[in-house]
């Protein structure tokens, strides 16, 4: 009798001790799978490089595991990142997407899987996919551009524009908010507009092309702050740099360097680092159980001259 | 009986294609028609907006008497209390309507005094080149929300400016004379706290002189 008394006493010990390791390991696994991901168009380009590290980080700071997913400007390559985050566990997204249609089944696979997906700067044309869009204000950005270009070129002359890839979204709200200023004014003639893909060696590519055709150029409005650093390259190599104005739009930290230089005249400052951050703070939000994001959030643009770039650095506001 | 089942089978096959089509043949004219018909159409968008919702929105205005002497006491307060922003930004809107008196005219604005005895101007009616989306944004009327591509709600923007420039601002520039009294409804976009609210710079769509 005695022994079978404690024969039952070892067994609800033992019972007990699994109960707790069990538990112990179920929320081992439950932390394990706070992951957030971060899927970024290219890491090809230093501005996304600071916008997906800094979601990153402060996901991070939130308490998750985030990883980074590089899409390489391929929306195949992004649709593989999704297939294996909706696989992998992650509670959320943080997403910088390759193009404004084709990355919206990606989106709806990771909603139909409950996963929120919160775009980061680049945006996607439906407004019942991601849970919220935090977008820079491209347009009210170009405008002021356009403002600044007509002021320091003049109403007169020949410019160029490049613009970046031709399926986002972003470069039609920059060029449009650009030419609703510049095209109000019939002496300026743009004599080329070519796409340079938002990256650095296609815009010094495109660049000498444009010169070779169009020498009397007084401007050059980029899309990107990548493409007027290699179209400012182009300028150098033919002797033009200080005949030909660039502007461009970032914020990237060698813009705003060449700004402060005189080099570069302007760009529009997007703050990836604040878009960044509040993507992570709204995704930590929606897991804690928040569901009312405004669809698309503005996030403004400034712009950064010679006059006023002392304020600026670091991607952001001093 | 081997020709009844393959007479049975090609009647089941038509009769699923002529339910379920696999293709649609159309001219290309009606499939470019069709296109057309899906795109959205800022221009019309806008027409429909400035003759519809528009005045129908007159009563969301504050006036400029009461705005006016708000954000000079206390212009966080009056932000508060009579602006609105959009997303993030720190710059807001003002919707507001008033009377004042010309005090001047030039080619870019119209600067009126606004409130009793006063001699400086108060109110400055854009009378140039518009641009931006004070306009589209300063009513509150319409949102970014609504549109799934950014690009059309910007294009609503630019056709709201292009109908002040066209219909309200001439009217206003061969009407304004310095010391006649004028009554207007617009938007104020509030970038510069320092520059934007001495004078108050309003983009008028409607405007009538005494």
């Amino acid at each position: 009798m005695k022994t079978n008394w404690r024969k039952t006493l070892l067994a609800a010990v033992l019972a007990t001790v699994a109960i707790l390791f069990t538990q112990n390991s179920r929320a081992q696994d439950a932390a394990a799978k706070s992951k957030i991901a971060v899927v970024i168009s290219t890491l090809n380009n230093p501005w996304f490089v600071v916008l997906g590290e800094t979601a990153k980080a402060r996901a991070i700071e939130l308490g998750y595991d985030a990883t980074i997913f590089d899409s390489q400007n391929d929306t195949a390559k992004e649709a593989s990142h999704f297939e294996n985050l909706i696989a992998g566990g992650y509670k959320a997204v943080l997403f910088n997407p390759t193009d404004a249609n084709g990355s919206i089944a990606n989106v709806l696979k990771a909603k139909a899987a409950g996963i929120p997906v919160f775009c980061i700067d680049r945006e996607i044309n439906s407004t019942n996919a991601a849970t919220a869009q935090m977008l820079s204000d491209s347009y009210s950005g170009c405008v002021k551009l356009g403002q600044l270009f007509v002021k320091s070129v003049g109403k007169e002359g020949e410019y160029a524009e490049l613009l970046g890839i031709v399926g986002d979204n972003n470069t039609w709200n920059r060029s449009k908010g650009f030419h609703s200023v510049v095209d109000r004014y019939p002496g300026l003639k743009m004599v080329a507009q070519q796409s340079g893909e938002f990256d650095r060696a296609k815009g010094l590519e495109v660049m000498e092309a444009i010169l070779q055709a169009h020498p009397n150029i007084k401007g050059v409005f980029c899309g990107n702050d990548s493409m007027a650093m290699g179209a400012y390259q182009a300028l150098v190599t033919a002797g033009k740099d200080k005949d030909v104005k660039v502007f461009g739009f970032d914020g990237a930290d060698d813009v705003v360097k060449s700004i402060a230089e005189g080099k570069i005249v302007a760009t529009g400052m997007q703050f990836p680092k604040k878009m960044a951050q509040q993507s992570a703070e709204f995704a930590d939000e929606y897991i804690k159980g928040k569901r009312d994001f405004a669809q698309k959030i503005a996030v403004p643009v400034e712009v950064v001259t010679k006059e006023n770039v002392g304020k600026y650095g670091d991607y952001g506001k001093k | 009986m081997r020709a009844v089942r393959w007479l049975i089978a090609i009647v089941v096959i038509a009769s699923v294609c002529w339910l379920f089509p696999l293709f649609h043949v159309m001219s290309l004219k009606t499939a470019t028609a069709e296109k057309v018909a899906a795109t959205f159409n800022a221009t019309q968008f806008a027409e429909m907006f400035w003759t519809n919702q528009l005045p129908t929105a007159l009563e969301k205005t504050v006036t400029a008497k009461t705005l006016l002497p708000a954000f000079q006491s206390d212009a966080a307060a009056a932000k508060k209390k009579f602006s609105r922003s959009v997303g993030l930004s720190e710059g807001y809107f003002y919707f507001l309507r008033g009377e004042g008196k010309i005090l001047s005219v030039s080619d870019d604005e119209v600067s009126l005094a606004v409130t009793e005895g006063s001699t400086n101007a108060e109110v400055s009616l854009q009378t140039g080149l518009i641009f931006g989306n004070a306009l589209r944004d300063g009513t509150g009327l319409l949102s970014a929300n609504d549109y799934p591509n950014s690009q059309d709600f910007n294009d609503i923007s630019a056709a709201l400016n292009h109908i002040v420039e066209t219909r309200t601002l001439p009217k206003l520039r061969e009407q304004a004379k310095v010391g006649a009294k004028i009554s207007f409804v617009g938007c104020a976009e509030v970038g510069d706290e320092a520059t934007d609210l001495k004078p108050l710079k309003v983009i008028p769509f409607q405007t009538k002189t005494e």
